[in-house]
């Protein structure tokens, strides 16, 4: 039963700083620290699944390592790559030394040299960080292929240097939009959280905790409309980060409650919720006062 | 924590190593070291808690979202014992996957079996082949379906096999287009390669080597006849389109019939009913002959920017016009010149006695690079894989 009291102190210490957690997300987090296993968020986007690995770094009190992943993304940009400028130079300045060959060979190639891409860094640091891995996806085959090495021992291989183990393991995050389906062999390896839209109380208490100085009754109702806005068929669902633009949005315009404000007002606004003009033109004024009408 | 409950611990540890292959017949994707370590799991950090268990096994053994949908389920049938009983027999007496009634359709919640790797996971209930469909379609069943007409495709079965092989297929194409930088005459110095030739000039940089720019990415432009005459095979293409998109191909899709409307988005709609229903409101109230001139005309003239170097251009239609055929030629004049490659896939055409005499093919004849028959997915693996190589 300690466990499960350990589960809610992290609930709560989660809270504290700043991320409202379910608590089958508060144990997945503790579990993810007994196992050492990176933990694979998936989700829509906007749902503050890069939030997490933040949140993570700042309970740890450490460094979150990111590593965004993009098509095309290859080992020299993820992992490692030499610094041929001043290699180039280093052999030029060499030239007179007196050393052997051999010294020589060795220092061109050592450590000094060598330029940390996020994978490396992240595991050749003194204090464990975090390492975020976001919009795995995005990557190729290949580079999911080139992570499983990492994921599963731990350690590098760097043909000049040999294999290089980790002086620390990171906690890994590992988030996923779905444009691409990831292979099972990196899934096997993590472990897995779904992040959905949160329901009502969740976001509202995600409305309270990120933006104190919001009226009550203002959050309730904007997040009553996001939350209704979320069930119309449209492109773009606003997601957590929305809801909280456009909280800051309203507060900006001095709205107390979005049905003492001026339609206009609102609209306007709706700028940080919409991101589509299809989204928009179907949001027309009607719509935002029928919506504004059932908060 | 083990040793202080050492015999309730032992007989959790027997029910969780069950649990485990419950799953697995369920259809999870689980091998026999994910047992182990969620028993170790469990050993190690006391998870006796249910609640707990609960949440924890949710983690380490659920792998995709529709897995995590039906993990609930299944842990109660597991763990609590009068439920059991209905979903062994279940097992027993079927295909070796809880089956779920949802939504209207009979759509089941299953999941791919081993060996079948499950693209899109948005598609999770329509597409997945069951895992006792494995062994029913082996690899000459997926030979024969392939070659088997669309138009005499009924079962829901078959589909899903069909969409297996779109989505393998369609993984295959995106393979063959993938295309790493070069290492070519231009632009920007490749330090990485100079570096490793100096070493044959004593580490002087004598040869320089350069990194040329990526080019863009092979585009497919589909556009769809989706007109009474064409509605046995409309669907299979939209089908097709869908699964090119999963594979996160340059695709784009257009169908049309009196008027021209992009459907990327419709398609790209994770729920596949939802999909659907967008594609209806789309092709709502539309009626009247197929206006293949016309349509081609609106696409030359508000898409044309899709179009580029690399883009393989492919009008799926059977040509029945009874519209302007001179604008038809016009539009496919100048969309010759924008597209690599200017293909006519025509359903038709596998037929035996099959002349291109209809209105519309005739006088597109001149300006195609290919005009060929489409009534299979065979038929169209053979134009598009050639296709796809040639845009590289």
């Amino acid at each position: 039963m300690e466990r499960m009291q350990a589960v809610v102190a992290l609930q709560r210490r989660l809270q504290e700083l700043g991320y409202v957690a379910e608590r089958p997300l508060a144990a997945t987090l503790m579990l993810m620290d007994d196992l050492r296993r990176p933990l694979l968020l998936e989700g829509e986007a906007g749902v503050g699944k890069t939030e997490i690995a933040k949140v993570l770094a700042r309970l740890h009190g450490t460094d979150c390592i990111r590593l965004q992943c993009y098509e095309g993304l290859d080992v020299h940009a993820a992992m490692y790559e030499w610094n041929y400028q001043r290699q180039l130079l280093a052999i030029r300045l060499l030239e007179h030394d007196g050393r052997s060959a051999e010294a020589k060979e060795r220092d061109i190639f050592s450590e000094r040299y060598l330029l940390k891409r996020p994978l490396l860094d992240s595991i050749t640091r003194e204090q464990p960080a975090v390492l975020l891995i976001d919009e795995v996806d995005r990557a190729d085959e290949a580079f999911e292929a080139y992570l499983l090495e990492l994921l599963s021992d731990f350690q590098l291989s760097i043909p000049e240097l040999g294999t290089i183990e980790a002086r620390s393991r990171p906690w890994v995050v590992l988030t996923s939009n779905g444009t691409r389906e990831l292979s099972d062999a990196l899934r096997r390896r993590c472990l897995y959280h779904y992040v959905d839209y949160p329901n009502f109380e969740k976001e509202l208490l995600i409305v309270e905790t990120r933006l104190p100085q919001a009226p009550a009754r203002l959050a309730r109702q904007l997040v009553e409309f996001v939350q209704s806005l979320r069930q119309l068929d449209l492109q773009r669902r606003p997601g957590i980060a929305e809801t909280l633009d456009w909280a800051a949005a309203l507060l900006r315009l001095d709205v107390g409650a979005l049905d003492e404000a001026s339609p206009e007002a609102i609209l306007d606004s709706l700028g940080t919720l919409l991101k589509t003009r299809a989204d928009r033109q179907a949001l027309t004024p009607d719509v935002a006062q029928r919506l504004v009408a059932s908060c | 924590m083990a040793a202080d409950g050492a015999d309730p611990g032992q007989a959790l540890c027997a029910r969780l190593g069950g649990f485990v292959s419950f799953l697995r017949e369920n259809g999870f994707a689980l091998g026999i070291d994910d047992a182990a370590s969620m028993v170790d799991a469990a050993q190690r950090l006391g998870l006796l808690d249910p609640l707990l268990l609960r949440w924890s096994a949710q983690a380490l053994l659920c792998r995709r979202p529709d897995e995590r949908e039906r993990f609930g389920e299944l842990f109660d049938a597991w763990f609590l014992p009068p439920n059991r009983r209905k979903y062994v027999e279940s097992r027993a007496g079927g295909r070796g996957v809880l089956e779920r009634a949802r939504a209207p359709g009979g759509r089941e919640a299953e999941d791919g079996s081993e060996g079948m790797p499950v693209a899109a996971n948005d598609e999770a209930a329509a597409d997945d082949e069951p895992a006792g469909g494995a062994a029913k379609h082996g690899a000459s069943a997926g030979e024969s379906l392939a070659r088997m007409d669309f138009r005499h495709l009924h079962r829901p079965d078959d589909m899903r096999a069909l969409d297996a092989l779109m989505r393998g297929f369609a993984r295959e194409l995106r393979r063959l287009a993938l295309r790493r930088e070069r290492i070519g005459g231009a632009r920007r110095l490749d330090l990485r390669r100079t570096a490793r030739r100096s070493v044959a000039h004593g580490g002087e940089p004598f040869e320089l080597a350069f990194r040329e720019r990526r080019r863009e990415r092979p585009r497919l432009v589909l556009l769809l006849d989706v007109s009474r005459s064409m509605n046995l095979y409309s669907f299979f293409f939209l089908r097709l389109a869908r699964a090119l998109l999963g594979a996160h191909w340059d695709t784009r899709v257009f169908i049309w019939h009196t008027r021209l409307s992009g459907v990327g988005e419709a398609l790209r709609e994770p729920d596949p009913w939802r999909a659907q229903e967008r594609l209806q409101l789309l092709s709502a109230g539309w009626a009247g002959g197929t206006r293949i001139g016309e349509c081609l005309d609106q696409f030359a003239r508000e898409h044309a920017v899709l179009v580029h170097a690399r883009t393989a251009l492919i009008v799926v239609s059977d040509g029945y016009d009874t519209g302007d055929t001179a604008l038809l030629a016009g539009a496919l004049q100048r969309l010759r010149r924008r597209a690599r490659r200017l293909v006519w896939l025509n359903p038709l055409a596998g037929r035996e006695g099959y002349r291109p005499l209809a209105r519309g093919i005739a006088a597109a004849m001149p300006y195609l690079d290919l005009h060929a028959p489409a009534h299979d997915l065979a038929s169209i693996e053979r134009v598009l894989r050639p296709l796809v190589l040639a845009l590289r």
